[in-house]
């Protein structure tokens, strides 16, 4: 329900003109503090993902048995868990996996369902209906439902995690790709490519993708947010990567039998992710009314 | 070694002599004398708080659901919870001093060999439907129990051993042959293995036992199964006509509970915070960190052992990379039992010292062996060909020291205990990888020596035969063994009639298992409860399942 109201949100639909002045008289003040915090977020944690070593010296693999369940303190930021591994340091690497995983996430949802819109759009007819019934019925899968069959049948794994997120994904990408594409190919410049001789494949490549695809991309954002939320459901659940990796769902499904006495174990853990994704969220948010603004 | 005041421990000491209602209880003092967790198992029960009171139902939160009611299959906690309170057996065993007395046998005879048992029934019995408790439905029981039915999907009891038949003599006389020796039978008619079930359900196949069918699952213990919710919850009634307890119990009638509810509640925070909070009586599963929780809110907790094979990781020498004797050894010295305990555990979860628990019949002490030299499995690995590469693991012929370990939901804090193990073994270049897995594929995973190379698990049965049930590859078949020496030595532990030689048997088989380098106990498990206050007289038997006779609700 949340994608389906992100997307019409990103739709460029007629209805968003009488809006469009009010977005433009807020942006001409500049980029808000929210945004500059989001981004702010993001490139921390795209740091943590490409150079953990740079911000944590400890393990996050082997951890000082001695030291176990300790809590948040200047030599642990984060305090340690039940075998004494090091938490902040957990949290950092960890957002390798969460990273790549809300990438191919959101590359599979991308490739595979831009790929079906852009057929059913551009080709239309009865391949068009088809296909959509086919959209229509993945869209009534409940999300989480169908990202577990696909685990199930793909087997566990952070990689395999993402993948089942991005499945669900692709009815999304696949409808507003087709929407954008059927907008683009009765436009009057594609018309003239058809009247000049253009070729079917050479106008599709040349005027029709590239014209449709800017919405889809700004999907793509949105959904990065939600697919590293999805992964970490699914670790959560178990079905994500396997311990000892500190992937992020998995630090919180660890830690939540002692929610009682080491408090930290699933709340740090927890904020990390719900900043990760409210800034990928706010990010996404920015860049639709810019698009909107500009239209 | 308990945290409990001694003082409350001595007190708690008494209360289990009336409320598991042992006279020969006095003596297991000093039986039990270094157990920390038989302190544990003492501590808390006041039940020189006043006569017992009749009435009530009392909530008990349990960790997982039950399988089936089939007793022969009762190792699983949940299950075995139901049938200790559901059943009767023939034979009683003190769960401290672990001697036998009458239950539902009046007295028995056992032939010198061991190879023919006659018991006596006492009158009067019936099963819940009505049914009498004679001579031929105890014979219908083992015949069922120890020969297996493969057509109904009876699997033969791993508690009896060398069964071949059984000969009603009079409506209360039944007599029972083997085909060798059998000295572990008579403590096998006291376990929840054999529970006595009516006629009616025994007729039935293994899936009339199962999770759906409970209250069809008829026995002639102080409750009966009245409500089942599937998964969630079953309630426990009690029997107004029951009046069959041990003859060595003080309570005789019915038990002073009107019902027992069995609530399944996996989430462990849940459980903790339902005790702590007054919303429930008891709970089992109490974890290791969250003891002082239930102490601090001056609660009840209960630590009773399970007195059997210890707590362990079991080597799949069938494994290519474990047929390496030098291999094994090495893991085994590599392995820092004391550290997870210290970690992890609390004092209620002794560091092992043999392959069963100081508490086991037939204990041998092999602390020595089993010493953790982090030195000596560096040495070994050296020799064996496998070199350290640059990434820490050790290598050999292009293969790595990769080995996969099974984390088991129902011991306590697997998954803690094999992430240390893990990281210990790295100090030595092996890698330890922990099974994730969905429930199907794990199921086929922990059979096959390829996927699964630590198997991690336990087994609780007061009786030598305990160590035949966990390592024999016609059992539980922990090692996944081909190794008919091993199987050789015990079948004996099975079959010596000899008491002296049977234990013997036992000790060549322990010491067998740790030349070979197949086992790495890592701690004696207790089964851990927290009880309100008013709760009394809880007690358990000899492998620490609950039993709820004798439990009354002071308030």
């Amino acid at each position: 329900m949340t994608l389906e109201l992100q997307r019409t949100a990103l739709l460029p639909a007629d209805g968003a003109a009488p809006q469009a002045p009010a977005p433009r008289r807020r942006r001409r003040r500049g980029p808000r503090v929210t945004v500059l915090l989001a981004v702010a977020v993001l490139v921390l944690v795209v740091a943590w993902a490409v150079l953990p070593q740079l911000f944590t010296s400890h393990d996050p693999l082997a951890g000082v048995p001695a030291d176990a369940l300790q809590g948040p303190s200047a030599a642990h930021w984060f305090g340690t868990d039940p075998t004494g591994r090091d938490l902040f340091s957990r949290v950092v690497h960890g957002a390798r996996y969460s990273l790549t995983g809300g990438v191919v996430a959101v590359a599979v949802g991308l490739v595979a369902g831009t790929a079906i819109g852009v057929i059913a759009g551009s080709i239309g007819t009865i391949v068009d209906e088809i296909l959509m019934r086919v959209v229509d019925v993945l869209l009534s899968i409940p999300g989480l439902l169908l990202s577990l069959s696909v685990i199930i049948l793909l087997g566990f794994g952070t990689t395999n995690a993402a993948i089942a997120v991005g499945v669900t994904s692709v009815a999304a990408f696949a409808r507003l790709s087709r929407s954008e594409v059927v907008r683009v190919r009765r436009s009057d410049y594609v018309e003239a490519a058809f009247g000049s001789g253009g070729r079917w494949g050479s106008v599709l490549l040349r005027h029709v993708l590239p014209n449709s695809l800017t919405p889809v991309l700004a999907l793509a954002a949105l959904q990065f947010g939600t697919a590293i939320l999805a992964i970490s459901t699914l670790g959560f659940l178990g079905y994500g990567a396997p311990p000892p990796t500190p992937e992020w769902g998995l630090l919180i499904s660890e830690g939540r039998s002692h929610l009682a006495t080491s408090w930290w174990l699933t709340t740090l853990p927890g904020v990390v992710v719900v900043l990760v994704v409210l800034s990928a969220n706010r990010l996404s948010g920015a860049i639709s009314q810019a698009r909107t603004a500009r239209s | 070694m308990s945290r409990t005041p001694s003082g409350r421990r001595l007190a708690g000491l008494t209360a289990v002599v009336s409320a598991t209602a042992l006279l020969a209880a006095c003596g297991s003092g000093g039986d039990a004398g270094g157990s920390g967790t038989s302190d544990g198992s003492a501590s808390g029960t006041e039940a020189a708080a006043g006569e017992p009171i009749e009435g009530g139902e009392l909530l008990y939160l349990e960790y997982q659901p039950y399988t089936t009611l089939y007793p022969p299959q009762s190792g699983f906690y949940p299950n075995g919870a139901l049938i200790a309170n559901i059943t009767d057996r023939l034979v009683y065993q003190d769960p401290e001093t672990l001697e036998f007395s009458p239950w539902i046998a009046t007295d028995w005879t056992v032939n010198a060999d061991a190879t023919e048992y006659t018991f006596n029934l006492r009158d009067g019995v019936t099963f819940s439907d009505g049914s009498p408790l004679d001579a031929e439905v105890v014979a219908k029981n083992f015949d069922a129990y120890g020969l297996g039915d493969a057509e109904a999907g009876f699997p033969v009891s791993e508690q009896i051993n060398n069964y071949v038949s059984s000969e009603v003599v009079d409506a209360d006389t039944v007599t029972f042959r083997f085909s060798a020796p059998s000295p572990g039978f008579l403590q096998a008619t006291s376990a929840n293995g054999a529970g006595l079930l009516s006629s009616d359900t025994l007729d039935g196949d293994l899936d009339a036992y199962a999770p759906g069918n409970g209250t069809g699952v008829v026995g002639s213990g102080p409750f009966v199964i009245a409500e089942e919710t599937v998964g969630t919850e079953i309630l426990l009634e009690a029997r107004d006509d029951y009046d069959w307890a041990p003859a060595e119990s003080e309570h005789q009638g019915r038990a002073y509970l009107d019902g027992v509810r069995f609530s399944v509640t996996p989430e462990d925070s849940v459980r903790i915070g339902a005790l702590t909070s007054g919303q429930t009586d008891v709970i089992r599963y109490v974890q290791a960190y969250d003891e002082a929780q239930v102490e601090q809110a001056g609660l009840q907790l209960f630590a009773p052992q399970t007195q059997g094979v210890n707590n362990s990781l079991s080597l799949r020498f069938t494994n290519g990379i474990l047929a390496d004797i030098d291999v094994r050894k090495a893991i085994v010295a590599g392995v820092n039992a004391q550290e997870v305990v210290d970690t992890v555990f609390t004092p209620n979860y002794p560091v092992a010292t043999g392959i069963l628990s100081h508490t086991a019949l037939g204990y041998v002490d092999h602390e020595a062996e089993l010493a953790y030299d982090p030195d000596e499995a560096n040495r070994l690995l050296d020799e064996a060909g496998w070199t350290l590469g640059s990434d820490g693991i050790r290598e050999k012929d292009g293969q790595k020291l990769t080995l996969v370990a099974s984390e088991a939901k129902p011991q306590p804090l697997s998954r803690d205990t094999l992430t240390l193990v893990a990281q210990q073994l790295k100090a030595i270049g092996v890698d330890l990888q922990i099974l994730a897995a969905d429930s199907g594929t794990y199921a086929e995973a922990i059979k096959d020596p390829d996927q699964v190379q630590l198997y991690h698990s336990m087994v609780g049965r007061t009786d030598l035969d305990v160590i035949k049930s966990q390592y024999a590859s016609t059992n539980r078949d922990a090692n996944l063994s081909d190794d008919a020496e091993l199987d050789r030595l015990l079948g004996l532990v099975a079959s010596t009639a000899d008491p002296a030689a049977r234990l013997q048997a036992s000790a060549d088989a322990q010491q067998y298992l740790v030349d070979q380098a197949y086992v790495i106990p890592l701690f004696e498990e207790p089964q851990v409860y927290g009880a309100q206050d008013y709760v009394q007289g809880f007690g358990w038997d000899t492998v620490a399942r609950p039993v709820f006779y004798n439990t009354w609700l002071a308030q």
